[in-house]
């Protein structure tokens, strides 16, 4: 089955799309209290020396997130 | 408060990276304390302001968070203190800090402080900044949006401060008599929430109420009937807490959103930063990790050659003070007491300034400039093998200065496994006081030789140890994250902000407090052991001391030893007398089987308190057993040799086999590298952990790991 929605972990590198939601709501509640909300615009810069985190902008600001943490939020297709 | 009336506090709460401490620091200066070592249970900082119409203010620095619903400790205390108005530390009034280029995300915990009618001054901080990036702030047509006094300021140059100041003057009249309407709406049910707290705990500010509902399985001031009370409301009125706060959270932007949009023009573009350039080479995939290990190596650089300089300025002092002394100041008790007990003990804290000074101004330098959020992403995966979260990396990095500050920089990490295994495994990193003991012992059992002609052998046995440490720290996180269980969710999520260059005044002042910090905690501990082993070697059970030495001076006629080697004799004898030789040899059997004999066994006995006495005990041990004239003559370098040679010296008494052989040295310094020898560090983890359970089992396992790897050192290299 061909999935409907795209998270983090699927942007290339220095793609950038809309954030819709987050899937997690215990996450949730710590992204939206940093500024990152729905509907922001993410741009992945680079992954992690060891693959396991992102280095993402979230509406210009730079964040850190895990690979877990980034496929929690779901993108806008 | 000794009698006097409380002065108003003030807090000074913000989001992290909104500049806070710098504006704190501003306001404060050096009129600052923090409870932070042993005995004191407080970890806000504060200082007093006095104003310009007289008045004198507290002002509180909270830790940085950006909402009343914390994900870790630190920012959990900020919401303990906030909704608990009884609290020796909750506010009267409130400055808030934001950092005014990033206003659309550093105004939710603001609309929070209103909703909780604490009178509030808000510092648009960064103004400096936002003059560079174009970025322009209608100032009074955010103050009435929002109702509160707004000023601009910058922390780094201090522009504006004093308008602050006459704005937190205006705030004291409103301390207790703010009633706004509620910034955010609250629903339905949090309403009946907010009510039913009101009704069974007396809560009257409904968003304060509500905080309660939200936080009270883990508010510390609650008693069990209140929390039961509080349990039983949630779950009547089907509060769902995780839910309310992101909705709440969501609904507070979109009520701020507008205003800072209607007050603030910014280019709209987000221009290619230099921070994006140096990114790209700090956070590369191959090329982060190296430079990374570059700036290790420029620490480790730092703490072993260039503090060696003052570091012997200061050793060279303290001994020309003490043979200055000791010729001056007549032969009696009181004298010994000065030089061998007072002057040691202040010698081996002031040795150190240097080397945590310089580690210290380095690990800050880090931090302000942006540095370690880096090394946190760099590193989190790695971490997570060993139990840890990127964030412990900061704390293992801290732990080379000093174990008791690194262990409380483990506040920021909100799971509490990981957060109790990096409390737990710090204290392995090669802190700078174990550096004199590592420098007396590789110095006696590693010649000073290059290898291949570059590298010198005892940099390299130097490295070995820190490697050691680094290893023991990964291994114990290892096997700890089998074993500990937690539900607790693990979170990265971590804010990379833009490179500054650092405010050398905050540098400054975070150096001097961690460092005055050091010295009176650490420094009290050296201080009273020394004086106590002076005590205990000059003094012993009964006559035994005065039979001893009339027996060793029988003995040295009966040898026909000469008038020095019969003084060395005696002095010799009548500490094997003292009480300090009797808990030494009591002590001998079980550190015997690693090679070390009863002066060792006093050494270590010691140096449980604080390990930093080894040197300075085992330099009072051998002193007493030599005579005058040998202490008066020596010049400067000998002075330095002499420790180390009248080790090499030793012999056990019974079988007259040589103590300090390679095999002996090697494992007594893997055992400094392994043993938990601190008191500070044990007094620092019972108070982050909340109990003396872990801090004890700590303490016996690092213990039990040092004797048995000393113990397999020995039998390898005997």
């Amino acid at each position: 089955m061909q999935r409907r929605y795209r998270s983090i972990p699927d942007l290339k590198i220095h793609e950038t799309a809309r954030a819709l939601s987050f899937s997690d709501a215990a996450l949730a509640c710590k992204l939206t209290s940093m500024g990152f909300l729905p509907g922001a615009r993410v741009e992945m810069v680079r992954q992690s020396p060891f693959g396991n985190a992102f280095y993402v902008k979230v509406d210009g600001v730079r964040m850190a997130l895990r690979r877990e943490e980034a496929a929690s939020i779901l993108l806008e297709i | 408060m000794s009698g006097s009336q409380r002065l108003p506090r003030i807090g000074v709460i913000g989001n992290p990276n909104s500049g806070k401490s710098t504006v704190f620091n501003h306001l404060t200066g050096l009129r600052q304390k923090t409870g932070n070592f042993p005995g004191v249970t407080v970890d806000i900082k504060e200082g007093n302001l006095r104003l310009p119409g007289g008045g004198e203010v507290t002002l509180v620095d909270f830790p940085g968070t950006y909402s009343l619903y914390p994900t870790s400790s630190d920012e959990k205390l900020v919401s303990a203190v906030l909704s608990d108005q009884k609290n020796e530390f909750f506010p009267d009034a409130v400055v808030y800090i934001a950092d005014v280029n990033h206003l659309e995300k550093h105004l939710l915990l603001l609309t929070q402080l209103l909703d909780l009618q604490l009178p509030l001054v808000l510092a648009l901080n960064m103004a400096d900044m936002a003059d560079e990036l174009g970025i322009k702030v209608n100032v009074s047509r955010l103050s009435e949006k929002l109702g509160i006094p707004v000023v601009f300021v910058s922390g780094r140059t201090g522009d504006n401060m004093n308008r602050l100041v006459s704005e937190i003057e205006k705030l004291i009249p409103a301390i207790g008599n703010i009633s706004r309407k509620a910034f955010f709406d609250m629903d339905a049910t949090e309403k009946q929430v907010a009510e039913a707290v009101r009704l069974n705990l007396g809560e009257n500010n409904p968003y304060r109420a509500l905080q309660l509902a939200h936080h009270f399985e883990w508010l510390p001031f609650l008693n069990e009937s209140d929390r039961a009370t509080l349990a039983t409301i949630v779950q009547t009125k089907n509060f769902v807490s995780l839910r309310a706060q992101v909705e709440e959270t969501l609904a507070r932007y979109d009520l701020f959103t507008p205003i800072v949009e209607d007050a603030i023009q910014q280019p709209q573009q987000f221009p290619d930063t230099p921070t994006d350039r140096i990114d790209a080479v700090l956070t590369h995939r191959i090329g982060g990790p190296f430079v990374f290990i570059a700036v290790m190596l420029v620490i480790f650089q730092a703490i072993f050659d260039w503090s060696a300089y003052p570091m012997d300025w200061i050793d060279n002092g303290f001994a020309e003070l003490n043979t200055w002394l000791q010729q001056t100041l007549p032969d009696h008790w009181t004298t010994e007491l000065l030089t061998d007990g007072i002057l040691a003990g202040l010698a081996g804290i002031l040795v150190f300034v240097p080397q945590i000074t310089l580690l210290f101004l380095l690990i800050t330098i880090l931090e302000e400039v942006g540095y370690m959020a880096r090394v946190v992403f760099l590193f989190d995966r790695i971490m997570r093998r060993f139990g840890m979260n990127g964030r412990s990396v900061v704390a293992l990095i801290g732990g080379s200065a000093c174990a008791v500050p690194a262990i409380m920089s483990s506040r920021t990490i909100g799971n509490w496994k990981e957060r109790l295994i990096t409390v737990l495994v710090t204290p392995f990193i090669s802190c700078s006081a174990r550096i004199p003991v590592y420098l007396v012992l590789i110095g006696m059992a590693v010649p000073r030789v290059r290898i291949g002609g570059i590298i010198g052998a005892q940099t390299l046995v130097f490295g070995a140890m820190y490697a050691l440490g680094v290893a023991a720290a990964l291994f114990a996180g290892w096997t700890l994250k089998r074993y500990l269980k937690t539900r607790e969710p693990s979170f990265l999520a971590i804010e990379l902000p833009v490179y500054r260059m650092p405010d050398w005044k905050n540098v400054g002042l975070t150096v001097w407090e961690k460092v005055s910090a050091f010295i009176i905690g650490a420094g009290k501990i050296i201080l009273i052991v020394s004086i106590a082993l002076w005590a205990l070697s000059r003094f012993g059970p009964g006559d035994a001391i005065e039979r001893a030495a009339t027996k060793a001076q029988e003995e040295a006629a009966a040898a026909g030893l000469g008038e020095a080697e019969t003084e060395d004799l005696t002095a010799q004898k009548k500490l094997e007398a003292s009480w300090a030789g009797q808990m030494g040899k009591a002590f001998e059997p079980v550190i015997r089987p690693l090679g070390y004999d009863w002066k060792i066994g006093i050494g270590l006995l010691t140096s449980f308190a604080a390990r930093e006495v080894f040197t300075g005990t085992l330099a009072i041990l051998y002193n007493m057993g030599s005579s005058e004239a040998d202490i008066n003559d020596r010049s400067e370098n000998e002075a330095k040799a002499t420790l180390r040679e009248k080790m090499q010296r030793e012999t056990f008494s019974d079988t007259g086999q040589p103590v300090y052989t390679f095999a002996t040295a090697l494992s007594l310094l893997v055992f400094y590298a392994l043993a938990m020898q601190c008191m500070s560090t044990l007094a620092v983890v019972r108070r982050e952990t909340g109990s003396w359970k872990w801090a004890l089992w700590q303490f016996i396992s690092m213990t039990g790991l040092a004797w048995l790897a000393a113990w397999l050192v020995q039998i390898i290299f005997a």
